[in-house]
């Protein structure tokens, strides 16, 4: 099932699918390490509900909300869909 | 180049995939590849980083606990440098007494001019150094991204980022360190509106003027008239940032995203922390120290020359005069355009040039003949007046510095001047219609 | 005198690393026309002479911000002698990102694999090694914060700013991508324009199938 990452809630996981929105900020949030393939888990919410911090590649980053919901993620690991964009649509 | 264009876009149809995104992808491919190569987990822990964000994030207690370290900063910048400062003034008093009784010029130069301008700039340094140093710490242990996110939300909401709202607080102790802190925005423009705000912030400076004139006025509603300036300075700062965001062609758009990492925390070297403050005190001194002493030398001879004469017929004398027809729409007379003017140097002036003007000495004195001087909506008027109309000579200098442009640093200087005329004008105008 | 270039992503101890290299001998200014902090500092090592920059910490060398551009064209245009990519040894696959990107640019990298013992007390064993052989670089691995590995570090700097030739590996991004980039640098090399020849070839190549807006508008000039 594919969702916006701002949609989930800590201690859920999602793998990326893909990364949409402006070039400048897609280009940012990829440059991070947010690109299709990745696991990412929600860790927690700010105090005032916005942003959240997400932990990836082994290291901790914050989104606000309006920059997580460019990403889009498959929530269950292990479909298959974990080998990174060259499966895509070729 | 059309030939460049076509190989990519055949490629980008060919992989259903846009090249931008891609490549990107494919080298995070290969770097994760050799990291699982190159790395192996002996253990799972949980880390220190995962236990003190638990406390410092939490949901409750996150930023209760991130104004208590603020305060602390401020506590221990402000109190600790507080000794140093009194035994700073009392060297430089004694050293400008050899020259005797001020009563040539050249005595008056040396005691009144370097003496006093140079003890006047190097008390600045103490509180200004401890607060880098402080700062210092909380940089190097990694905290300073967690504050950004615990306060993004409300920051994100007046048009700015997580990141400004350190610099806006530290303006309550002195606008000139919290305008060098703005250095940890990364965003131009979100750094710039912080800067522009950053004076409107009440600096502890001011407090003494609002100290005397509410005192003099307001009576039992002496606090709340205080208390009334860090609101409007707090109110005013918000609306400029919004404003500026709005109207201003090179600060439009929205705040910069939000994409932080939080790195593990470490223990910060006294050697860094050292050295950070250092090299931020240097910039102090170079930029703010020297502008800071000219100023006071000028301000020396505006209100020494002519040789002799009483204040009001020396040079500054004749300034006021000179712009009362300006400020008298306000109520304020030249002697409040004297103390205003002296207030360019440092804002806590005024209160000591009442003194002088009025031939008087003593908190209470001044303040039963400024009492005799204004009414308590002219009062209001120049204490509003006070808060907004200039940055300081010194915060002056840093914004130049700091911008590393004359055009947005008289921009700063202008709007200011115009928002303190405007507010003044309109408490004068309600109190006028209130009270008749 | 050699001339090199400190980068690696904030937070990894650059600051730190940049400070034992130079001691007290550094100052610092502005780069031109923006008001980030540009540091320089001097220092010599088995009577070689250095002088270090310090680059704004990044994530990445795209050409969209003012940090990441300043680091990249110092790379592209003043072609330091030696390129010092700090890793952070306990976040090693984000760090490595910046790393790719610099040896795409055929930076002369050394690597200065940092925060060793954060990584140990996460539980992590890394084998620099083995990352040296695989990136095909130089790899000293640091506590910067305690001062060790620093002298190797210097060692390691001073030895690739002599060492003739280099080791080049190329990391391919599959072969309909690679087939792609030989395409591309077919045609800037028809060019023949003496300008872009300043540049790595395949540099080129890649950041003009990435739409990469200031490549795009330099080599628009002459193809």
């Amino acid at each position: 099932m594919e969702r916006r990452l701002s949609e989930l809630r800590p201690g859920e996981r999602g793998v990326v699918v893909r990364v949409v929105g402006e070039r400048r900020l897609r280009r940012r949030i990829l440059d991070m390490g947010i690109v299709s393939g990745t696991e990412v888990e929600v860790v927690r919410v700010a105090p005032l509900g916005d942003p959240v911090e997400f932990r990836l590649k082994g290291y901790e980053l914050s989104l606000r909300r309006d920059e997580a919901e460019n990403v889009i993620v498959r929530i269950h690991a292990g479909e298959g869909f974990g080998g990174g964009g060259s499966e895509g649509g070729s | 180049m059309e030939e460049i264009r076509r190989i990519r876009e055949e490629l980008s149809k060919k992989l259903g995939e846009d090249l931008e995104v891609l490549l990107p992808a494919r080298r995070y491919e290969t770097a994760g590849e050799i990291s699982r190569r190159c790395l192996r987990r002996r253990e799972e822990r949980l880390t220190l980083t995962d236990m003190l964000d638990h406390v410092f994030l939490h949901r409750a207690l996150g930023i209760p606990i991130f104004l208590a370290l603020m305060y602390a900063v401020f506590q221990f910048a402000y109190s600790v440098s507080e000794p140093f400062m009194v035994m700073l003034e009392a060297a430089f008093g004694w050293l400008g007494s050899l020259a005797g009784e001020a009563e040539t010029p050249l005595a008056s130069l040396w005691a009144d001019g370097i003496c006093g301008g140079l003890g006047f700039v190097l008390v600045f340094i103490f509180p200004i150094f401890f607060l880098f140093f402080a700062l210092a710490i909380l940089e190097d242990s990694g905290y300073l991204p967690r504050a950004a996110f615990v306060m993004d939300r409300l920051m994100y909401r007046l048009g700015l980022h997580g990141r400004s709202f350190i610099p806006l607080l530290l303006g309550f102790g002195c606008n000139l360190p919290a305008i060098m802190a703005t250095r940890v925005i990364d965003d131009e423009r979100d750094r710039l509106i912080t800067i522009l705000v950053n004076p409107l912030m009440s600096c502890s400076a001011r407090l003494p003027v609002y100290v005397l004139l509410a005192g003099a006025f307001f009576g039992a509603y002496a606090g709340a008239a205080i208390f009334s300036m860090y609101v409007l300075g707090i109110a005013l700062a918000i609306l400029m940032a919004l404003l500026f965001r709005k109207t201003i062609p090179q600060l439009r758009g929205k705040p910069a995203p939000f994409i932080l990492e939080l790195p593990p925390y470490l223990r910060p070297t006294l050697r860094s922390v050292l050295l950070k403050t250092w090299q931020r005190g240097v910039v102090f001194l170079k930029k703010a120290a020297t502008i800071l002493f000219a100023g006071a030398l000028a301000l020396w001879a505006l209100s020494s020359f002519p040789w002799g004469a009483p204040l009001e017929a020396t040079y500054a004398g004749m300034l006021g005069h000179a712009l009362e027809p300006l400020l008298r729409p306000l109520g304020f007379d030249w002697m409040a355009a004297v103390a205003l003017f002296f207030g360019f140097l440092a804002k806590e002036i005024v209160v000591e040039t009442f003194g002088i003007l009025y031939g008087v000495a003593g908190e209470e004195e001044i303040q039963a003949a400024v009492a005799a001087h204004m009414t308590p909506v002219t009062a209001f008027a120049f204490m509003a007046f006070t808060l907004i109309y200039l940055p300081c000579l010194a915060t002056f200098g840093i914004i130049r510095a700091e911008t590393g442009s004359w055009k947005w640093t008289l921009f700063a200087v202008a709007y200011e001047l115009a928002l303190a005329y405007a507010v003044a004008a309109t408490i004068v105008a309600f109190g006028s219609i209130v009270w008749g | 005198m050699i001339r090199v270039a400190l980068i690696g992503n904030p937070n990894v101890g650059k600051t730190v690393i940049f400070n034992h290299l130079t001691g007290a001998r550094q100052y610092v200014g502005n780069w031109p026309g923006v008001t980030v902090e540009k540091k320089v500092g001097r220092c010599t090592h088995r009577g070689v002479e250095m002088e270090v920059v310090d680059l704004p910490g990044v994530y990445s060398l795209t050409a969209r911000s003012p940090d990441e551009l300043i680091a990249r064209d110092y790379i592209v245009e003043e072609k330091p002698d030696v390129v010092v990519d700090i890793v952070d040894a306990s976040n090693l696959e984000r760090n490595l990102y910046l790393t790719l990107l610099l040896l795409e640019l055929e930076a002369n990298v050394v690597v200065a694999l940092n925060m060793m013992d954060v990584a140990a007390s996460e539980g992590y064993e890394v084998d620099a090694g083995m990352l040296s052989k695989l990136l095909g670089v130089p790899v000293v691995p640091c506590v910067a914060t305690r001062g060790e590995g620093i002298e190797a570090l210097k060692d390691a700097i001073v030895d690739a700013a002599t060492r003739k030739e280099r080791r080049r590996v190329a990391f391919g991004f599959g072969d309909e991508i690679e087939d792609a980039i030989k395409r591309v640098e077919a045609v800037l090399s028809r060019s023949g324009s003496e300008e872009l020849s300043r540049y790595p070839l395949r540099w080129l190549a890649i950041k003009l199938l990435e739409g990469d807006e200031r490549v795009e508008a330099l080599v628009s000039k002459f193809v």
